[in-house]
C-alpha cells in the first residue's frame, strides 16, 4: 500500500515512535512509584476500581488509539484541503458535527423539528441508513461548499488569509445554526446501552470495535484511492504543484472539488463515529475538536497525505495516556505539549519532507 | 517555412500577476507550422511569463492568442493540453512527491489509455528514466528534474510545444543533447517555441529568433541574422565567446 512512501520517512516516524514509547515507559516507572508513594484518595479508586496500574495505562493507550482512529478521519479531509488548495479550513469541526446532527435528526425517536418550521415529526430511521445519509448529505454539502463559495474565491485568486477568515465566518455561522437547530444540550445517535466486554486487561464495547473497524477500512480506503487510483494519484499532484497539474492536463478545479466532497465526507463518519464512542455529540463538539484536528495535521506532516494519520495517532494516545497521571482537563494541553516539542526537533512535522534547496 | 500556415498568432499580449502591474506590455508573435522559434532577453525581460500567459497559466489582460485560427485567450492549460499543447516550466517542473512513473502517468492524464505505449517510446529517448521509474522526483538531481519535465510533456504527443530553459543546470554534454533532442523533436514535425539563455546554442538551431525586452517583443530575425546583429550582440549576447 505504501510502497512509494519512502522508507527513511518511515524509518524516521519508527524512530519518533520508539523514543515516545521509551519515554512513556520511563514515565510510568518513575510516575508508577510515585503514585503507589502518594496517598491520594481520588488516585487510589480509580487504581482501585481497574485493578493494577499498569492495566489503566493499557486501557488509555487502547482509547487512545480508538480516539486517535476517529480524529484521523476527521483530520484526513483537513489535510487534502489543505494539501491541494493551500486552505487552512477552519470550518472543518463543523462538518464533524453536521454529519452526527443529521444523522441524529434522521435516526432519533424523539420529535424533531427544522428551523422555520413549526411543526414537528420523527423520521425514526435505522441507524445504519440514518448514518449512510448523514454521511451523504454532508458529501453533498461539501460538493456545494466549494461549489459555491471556495471555487469562486480561487476563481477570484483571493489571497488564503482572506480565504481563511471566510472559514473562520462560516465555522461561526455553522456552529450557531446547529445549536439553532439541535439545541444545546447533548444528543445520543442510539439510546441503547452497549455492553462492555473485557480482553484482558481491556474493556471496549461491541460498538467500539465496529467503529474502530470502519474507521480502519475507511483509512484504507483513503489511502487505496491515493495511491494505487489515477484521480487519486492526480490529488498528489495537484498537492505537489495545482500550476504543474494543470500544465499536464489535469482539471485541477474537478480534483479539488472531489477533495471537497471526500473530506466532508470523512468528517461527516468521523463525527457520527464520535458520537456512538463518547456516547453523545454537543452542537459545539466538533468545534472544539478543531484545534486538535489542526494539532494532528501539523505534527504528522502539513498537507502529507498520511501525516494526519500518523499525527492523530499520536495526539489520540498522547491525550488519552496523560490522564492516567493528569487531570482529564489538561489531556488536549498534553497533547498540545507534545506537538509543540516535537515540531522544536522536526518542523517540517513526522512525514513533512524538508523542502530541498536548489 | 514561410509558405507553412500559421499555428500560434500572440497578438499584442498585456499580462501580469499581480492587479495594476503588467509585466507583458504588449508582446506579439507570429509561428508558422513546424517552426522552431527561440526566444531570447535578458532576465526579467518577461519571457517565462509570455509562455505562461500563452498556456493560460497567467491571465492575458489585453491581446488575444489564436492556435490553428480559434481563439485561446485565456483557456485554462488543461483545455491547451487536449488542444495539443505542452508545456515544459523554468521551475518546479515536476512533482516531488510523485515517482518517476507517476510524473509521467500525470503528462498522460488525459490519454491514460496510451500510457502503456508512450512510457516504450520515453523508454528509447530517456532509458534511465524507465530505470529508475520507482524513485521519487524529489529525490533527483537538476539535470535529471529536466529530463522527467520533458519526458511528461511529450507523453500527450503534442502539436505544439513550450520550452521555458531546458538546458538551465545541465552540464555543457547533456545541454548538447538536448539541443539536438530539441531539434529531433521539431523534425518529426512538432512546432517548438524555447526560451534560452543559453543564446547562441539557440540561435544556431532556431529557424527563428524573438527578443524580448521589458514585456515587448523587440525584433525578431531569422537566429543567423540575430546572431550577426550588431544591437544583439551589444546589448545581449556580449563580446566573448564564440
Ligand atoms: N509569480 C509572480 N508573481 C509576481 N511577479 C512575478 C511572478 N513571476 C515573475 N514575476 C515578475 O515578472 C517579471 C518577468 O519575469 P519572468 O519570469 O517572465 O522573466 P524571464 O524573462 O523569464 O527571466 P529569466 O531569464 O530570469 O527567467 C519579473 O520582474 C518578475 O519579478
Ligand atoms: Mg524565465
Amino acid at each position: 500500500m505504501l510502497a512509494t512512501l519512502d522508507r527513511r520517512t518511515l524509518l524516521k516516524a519508527a524512530l519518533v515512535f520508539v523514543i515516545a514509547a521509551i519515554g512513556f515507559v520511563a514515565v510510568v516507572t518513575l510516575g508508577g512509584g510515585a503514585e503507589a508513594a502518594s496517598a491520594d484518595p481520588e488516585v487510589a479508586t480509580t487504581a482501585a476500581t481497574t485493578a493494577a496500574g499498569g492495566n489503566i495505562l493499557l486501557q488509555n493507550l487502547f482509547n487512545g488509539v480508538v480516539f486517535g482512529l476517529l480524529l484521523a478521519l476527521a483530520s484526513v479531509g483537513l489535510s487534502l484541503i489543505y494539501g491541494t488548495t493551500g486552505l487552512s479550513n477552519f470550518a472543518h469541526g463543523e462538518m464533524v458535527t453536521f454529519g452526527a446532527m443529521i444523522t441524529f435528526f434522521l435516526a432519533t425517536q424523539q420529535p424533531v423539528s427544522l428551523p422555520l418550521l413549526p411543526f414537528s415529526f420523527t423520521v425514526g430511521l435505522p441507524l445504519i441508513p440514518a448514518a449512510l445519509i448523514g454521511i451523504s448529505i454532508s458529501a453533498g454539502f461539501g460538493w456545494l461548499q466549494d461549489k459555491v463559495i471556495w471555487s469562486q474565491l480561487r476563481r477570484r485568486r483571493v489571497a488564503m488569509v482572506q480565504q481563511m477568515i471566510v472559514s473562520i465566518g462560516l465555522s461561526l455561522a455553522l456552529v450557531n445554526l446547529i445549536q439553532w437547530w439541535i439545541g444545546g444540550r447533548p444528543v445520543r445517535l442510539t439510546t441503547s446501552i452497549d455492553p462492555r466486554n473485557q480482553y484482558g486487561p481491556i474493556s471496549v464495547g461491541n460498538v467500539t470495535l465496529m467503529s474502530m473497524a470502519i474507521a480502519i477500512v475507511a483509512l484504507l480506503g483513503v489511502a487505496y484511492f491515493l495511491q494505487r487510483t489515477r484521480l487519486g494519484r492526480a490529488t498528489r499532484a495537484v498537492s505537489d504543484n495545482p500550476a504543474l497539474a494543470s500544465a499536464s492536463g489535469i482539471k485541477v478545479d474537478s480534483i479539488i472539488r472531489i477533495v471537497w466532497v471526500m473530506a466532508a465526507g470523512l468528517a461527516a463518519l468521523g463525527g457520527i463515529l464520535l458520537a456512538l464512542y463518547q456516547q453523545g455529540i454537543g452542537f459545539d463538539d466538533g468545534t472544539q475538536l478543531l484545534l486538535l484536528m489542526f494539532a494532528a495535521v501539523t505534527l504528522g506532516g502539513l498537507g502529507h497525505p498520511y501525516g494526519a494519520l500518523v499525527g492523530s495517532l499520536i495526539i489520540g494516545i498522547v491525550a488519552e495516556v496523560s490522564t492516567v497521571w493528569l487531570p482529564p482537563d489538561l489531556k488536549f494541553a498534553t497533547a498540545l505539549g507534545i506537538l509543540i516539542v516535537v515540531l522544536l526537533f522536526r518542523p517540517q512535522g513526522i512525514l513533512g519532507k524538508s523542502e530541498r534547496v536548489g | 517555412m514561410t509558405d507553412h500556415p500559421v499555428i500560434l498568432d500572440a497578438d499584442d499580449l498585456i499580462a501580469g500577476y499581480l492587479p495594476g502591474i503588467n509585466i507583458l506590455n504588449g508582446c506579439s508573435m507570429e509561428v508558422r507550422e513546424g517552426e522552431l522559434i527561440g526566444i531570447i532577453g535578458p532576465n526579467g525581460a518577461g519571457k517565462s511569463t509570455f509562455l505562461k500567459a500563452l498556456f493560460g497559466l497567467v491571465p492575458v489582460r489585453d491581446g488575444s492568442v489564436t492556435l490553428a485560427g480559434e481563439d485561446i485567450t485565456n483557456l485554462r492549460a488543461d483545455q491547451l493540453v487536449k488542444r495539443g499543447v505542452g508545456f515544459v516550466p523554468q521551475t518546479n517542473n515536476v512533482f516531488p512527491s510523485l515517482t518517476i512513473e507517476e510524473n509521467l502517468e500525470m503528462g498522460a492524464y488525459q490519454a491514460h489509455k496510451s500510457f502503456k505505449k508512450q512510457m516504450t517510446k520515453i523508454g528509447d529517448l530517456f532509458p534511465v528514466l524507465v530505470e529508475r521509474k520507482n524513485q521519487r522526483a524529489g529525490s533527483l538531481s537538476g539535470g535529471e528534474r529536466q529530463m522527467v519535465a520533458m519526458a511528461r510533456a511529450l507523453m500527450m504527443d503534442p502539436q505544439v510545444l513550450l520550452l521555458d530553459e531546458p538546458s538551465a543546470g545541465l552540464s555543457p554534454v547533456r545541454q548538447d543533447e538536448t539541443f539536438v533532442r530539441t531539434r529531433d523533436i521539431n523534425r518529426t514535425g512538432v512546432t517548438v517555441i524555447m526560451v534560452e539563455q543559453n543564446a547562441r546554442r539557440c540561435l544556431q538551431i532556431c529557424d527563428r529568433g524573438y527578443v524580448l525586452d521589458q514585456g515587448t517583443s523587440a525584433y525578431t530575425a531569422t537566429g543567423q541574422e540575430l546572431l550577426k546583429d550588431p544591437k544583439v550582440i551589444e546589448l545581449y549576447l556580449g563580446t566573448l565567446g564564440a
